[in-house]
Parts: C-alpha cells; structure tokens; sequence
C-alpha cells in the first residue's frame, strides 16, 4: 500500500505482530458479563455442623429462589443474618414466598445436634406460611468420595 | 565493534509481550471450566397445604419412633409389637416392608428431646430405600 517516497517510509510498513491492543477491551467485557451475571449466596453462613446424609441431592432451584433458614443449637433461627424467634418465621417467611410466586425453595439448615422440637416448631410455622418445598440441608462427606471414584 | 554495537541496539531488550493475553485468557478459560460452585445438597421433603389432612387406614402405616437415644422404634399400625432398630437398618425394612404392601406410609415421629441427625439419619435411610410417603411428626407424649 505504501507509495515509494510517499513520505511514508517505515510507518506505513506492515508489522508483524499480532494486534494485541483490542485484547485488554475483550479480557474487560468478559470480566464484566461474569460480574454481572454471577449471583452469590444472600446470606452469611452461620457456625453449625452439618447433619450427614449419604441420599442427599442438589437442590433443583436457581439460587435466587432457595431461602436458608439456620437453626443453631440452641434454637435460635436466622433468615437472611437476622435472628428471629419462631412466632416470626411465619411472617417473614409467607411475603417472600408470595414475591416469589410461590417457587421459593426453604432449606432448612439445622445444627446437627439441635433439639427436634425446634425443627418441628420451623416445619410447622412454613406450614401456615404455605410453603411446600422444604429440603433439610445436610453435608455429605461420604458421597463426594463417592462422586469422585 | 561499532558493527556489534549496532546489531545490539536493533534487537529489542524487552519480554515480548505479545503472548501474555494468550496467556491470561488460557488460565482465565482453564478456571471458567473448572469452577464447580458448591451447590446446596440435602433430602428435600414436600409439606403439606395447610388444613390438609388425609385418613390412612392404620393398617398402612409403618411407625418409627426416634428415642432421644437414636434408637428407633418400629410399629406397624394395628399392632402394638415394638421392635427396636438402628437408623441404618431401616432401609432394608422399608424395602421389605413396601414389597410387601406398596401403599405403606412411613410415619417418621421424633421424640422433641431428640438430636435432629437422629431424624436426618433416618429421613437418609428411607430416601436411600426410595421411599415416597413420609410423613413427619413430633412425638406427643
């Protein structure tokens, strides 16, 4: 393309690297679409031990739609870093449920070692708030070993 | 001299930097395809519409009792038999018990002093016999 003389001497040379300036701009894009679509877990975790299960599933439900609710052993509930006491969970859990149009998954996240009572007193508030979905969250040690095989 | 001198100024004294990028987004695509996010695992149950409550003839229900001690004890509806077993031996009932009726019911009821694993270990080793029907309750005294 260059005209000899043209005053275009070694500018209009064609180089032989790879143009790499547009690379920072597409490194940049993905960056963003990651942030953007990554959703993370609303809640903090609370210090419990896990209940173990070998039958235990992945939750089938988009992570937006599973409510956690934490139970400590001493019975004390948290929804969403707040504890409540049980006479509450009713009510903050029967709004959430309606805004999800009813596809909101509780998972019930128990001490091990937590009195049934207190599970009891959960199941049956989610009850009255008209939840039907509900997984007892459990660790499972055995079938990730299992998995890995 | 002076010639070496001017081949050295013309090879430049920089890292070519050009493969970097292919660098970077090679490990970025490694991470992207081996990220597993951990996903909530556990037995997932379905309750019961409020008000819903359904007549099982007794003949259909298979009691476990979980003792605060983590022992179970099993009663069949009409019969007042107790027989004493470790969570890890239901799964074979079940499985006896539902070949020989298909309609059974496991009525799960926990005593309230009771640790909530006993009642995961159980609620573990019906899930593992593919049980359907469970029906879980507290233990009134």
């Amino acid at each position: 393309m260059s005209i000899k003389g043209g005053g275009f001497q070694k500018s209009s040379k064609p180089t032989d690297e790879v143009p790499t300036s547009s690379l920072a701009d597409i490194a940049f894009l993905l960056l963003i679409f990651f942030m953007v679509t990554t959703v993370f877990q609303n809640d903090r975790d609370r210090p419990i031990e896990w209940p173990r299960a070998l039958a235990a599933q992945k939750i089938d439900e988009k992570q937006k739609n599973i409510l956690n609710i934490w139970m400590e052993r001493d019975g004390v509930v948290y929804i969403n870093d707040q504890a409540y006491s049980m006479e509450q969970v009713t009510t903050v859990v029967a709004p959430l449920y309606a805004e999800s149009e009813r596809a909101l998954v509780i998972s019930i996240r128990g001490d091990r070692e937590v009195q049934y009572r207190f599970i009891d007193q959960v199941q049956t508030a989610l009850v009255s708030a008209g939840v039907v979905r509900v997984v007892f969250a459990t660790q499972l040690e055995q079938s990730m070993q299992r998995e890995r095989r | 001299m002076s010639i070496l001198g001017k081949k050295k100024s013309k090879v430049s004294d920089g890292v070519n930097m050009a493969s970097t990028a292919d660098i970077a987004f090679l490990l970025l695509i490694f991470f992207l395809v081996t990220t597993t996010f951990p996903k909530d695992k556990g037995l997932s149950i379905v309750l019961p519409e409020p008000g819903e409550e359904a007549q099982v003839s007794q003949k259909n229900i298979l009691h476990l009792i979980i003792q605060p001690s983590g022992i179970v004890d099993v009663k069949r509806g009409e019969s007042q038999q107790i027989v004493q077993m470790r969570p890890s031996e239901i799964e074979g009932l079940w499985r006896q018990e539902v070949s020989a009726n298909p309609n059974m019911i496991a009525a799960v009821k926990t005593d309230p002093e009771a640790p909530y694993k006993f009642m995961i270990d159980v609620l573990d080793a019906l899930k593992r016999a593919n049980a359907e029907r469970i029906s879980l309750q507290i233990l009134e005294n």
